[in-house]
């Protein structure tokens, strides 16, 4: 045939939508600050630092949580007020209803980790509701990487408090069949290694899907506006009322997944910390 | 013409499985997430001196529920890459 043949790229083109789409999940990507034309397997040659778009907020991030905690507690008082009921607040949350909920009194000595893990993911991501601003968490290399220091702990814990022969031992429990014990074996090392990538594909998907979503919606508002038909007086306050609304849900997320992170590390901890007595 | 026209179903297929993925793998993660909240619910209403504890484990319940649905939602992004 020599008719003129559109490819599929070029359909993609020139449909607005797709167009749209695919640039939002550029933008979305990490990218090197400097030198964009790289590709990242080219800025990440070994020994050699590129900062992304992403390790960027993700410092501001860092940079803002100490700020806020060496503000608050700059001048502790008996009576709590403004910033510096905040962070106690926030402090006392995490240590209370989160480590002692899971863990019993004792939780109170894995404080300082699990409150590290919960306020560097909630900081992280409350920042990327900020529009430039990107979440530091909504990439898997940052979410896995804490998937695997929590995984590292939780089972140094377990080795350490139990030692190394009876915390493996545990993953059978007693009175299992010997026959099935061996399959019982690989069922919990699975379910194990397991879980640090479920704990970094929950944190990433639902920072990476919010964006997507609220992108999505502002795409159709572009749209609306430069392509003016009646459908355009119909899809546009829709979408505006939808970022509104999105956008309050994203914030609920954001403290939810830390929630949830910072919680499953406790129940984690407190498997391996009681591996011998089941 | 012939590659072409391969690499159009190829692409066209990896995009429906892509769909198929995040829809199906979001219907079993609606369903329980929708099931630990009636639950929950339920609970509370029979023993409310219990909320605290139940939210705690509601939450714990619905972390790992919801990681199913998204293993769908990253999938559909690995099947999208298919060229």
């Amino acid at each position: 045939m020599s008719a003129p043949t559109v490819t599929v790229a070029e359909q993609a083109a020139a449909d607005p939508l797709t167009h749209g789409i695919e640039k939002l999940v550029h933008e979305l990507s990490v990218l090197p600050l400097k030198g964009e034309h790289l590709g990242i397997a080219e800025s990440y040659s070994p020994g050699h630092f590129t900062l992304t778009n992403y390790t960027f907020w993700m410092l501001i991030a860092f940079a803002l949580t100490v700020l806020f905690f060496v503000v608050a507690s700059r001048k502790p008082k008996l009576v709590p007020s403004g910033i510096y009921n905040l962070a106690e607040a926030g402090v006392a949350f995490v240590r209370d209803s989160l480590c002692a909920e899971v863990m019993g009194p004792e939780g109170r000595k894995y404080f300082p980790f699990i409150g590290t893990v919960f306020f560097f993911v909630l900081f992280n991501n409350l920042l990327g509701n900020i529009p430039p601003a990107l979440p530091g968490t909504g990439t898997l290399g940052t979410t896995f990487m804490w998937g695997l220091i929590v995984f590292t702990v939780y089972n140094g814990i377990g080795i350490k408090k139990n030692g190394l022969g009876r915390y493996i031992k545990s993953f059978i429990p007693s009175g299992t069949p010997l026959w099935l014990a061996p399959f019982i074996f690989v069922l919990e090392l699975i379910s194990h290694f397991l879980r640090p990538i479920t704990l970094g594909i929950r944190l990433y998907a639902n920072m990476y899907a919010g964006h997507i979503m609220l992108g999505v919606f502002a795409i159709f508002m572009g749209i609306a506006i430069e392509h003016v038909s009646a459908t355009s007086f119909v899809v546009l306050p829709l979408s505006f009322v939808m970022q509104i609304v999105l956008r309050g849900f994203e914030l609920f997320v954001a403290v939810l997944q830390a929630y949830i992170f910072a919680i499953l590390t406790a129940v984690y901890i407190n498997g391996a910390l009681h591996a011998s007595e089941h | 013409m012939h590659d072409q026209e391969e690499e159009v179903v190829i692409g066209s297929l990896s995009v429906l499985g892509a769909g198929l993925a995040f829809g199906l793998g979001g219907i079993g993660a609606a369903l329980g997430i929708g099931m630990i909240g009636s639950k929950t619910i339920e609970s509370m209403a029979r023993q409310p001196e219990m909320a605290g504890r139940l939210q705690t484990t509601m939450f714990i319940a619905l972390g790992m529920t919801e990681a199913i649905g998204l293993l769908g939602f990253v999938l559909a992004f690995v099947l999208q890459g298919v060229k």
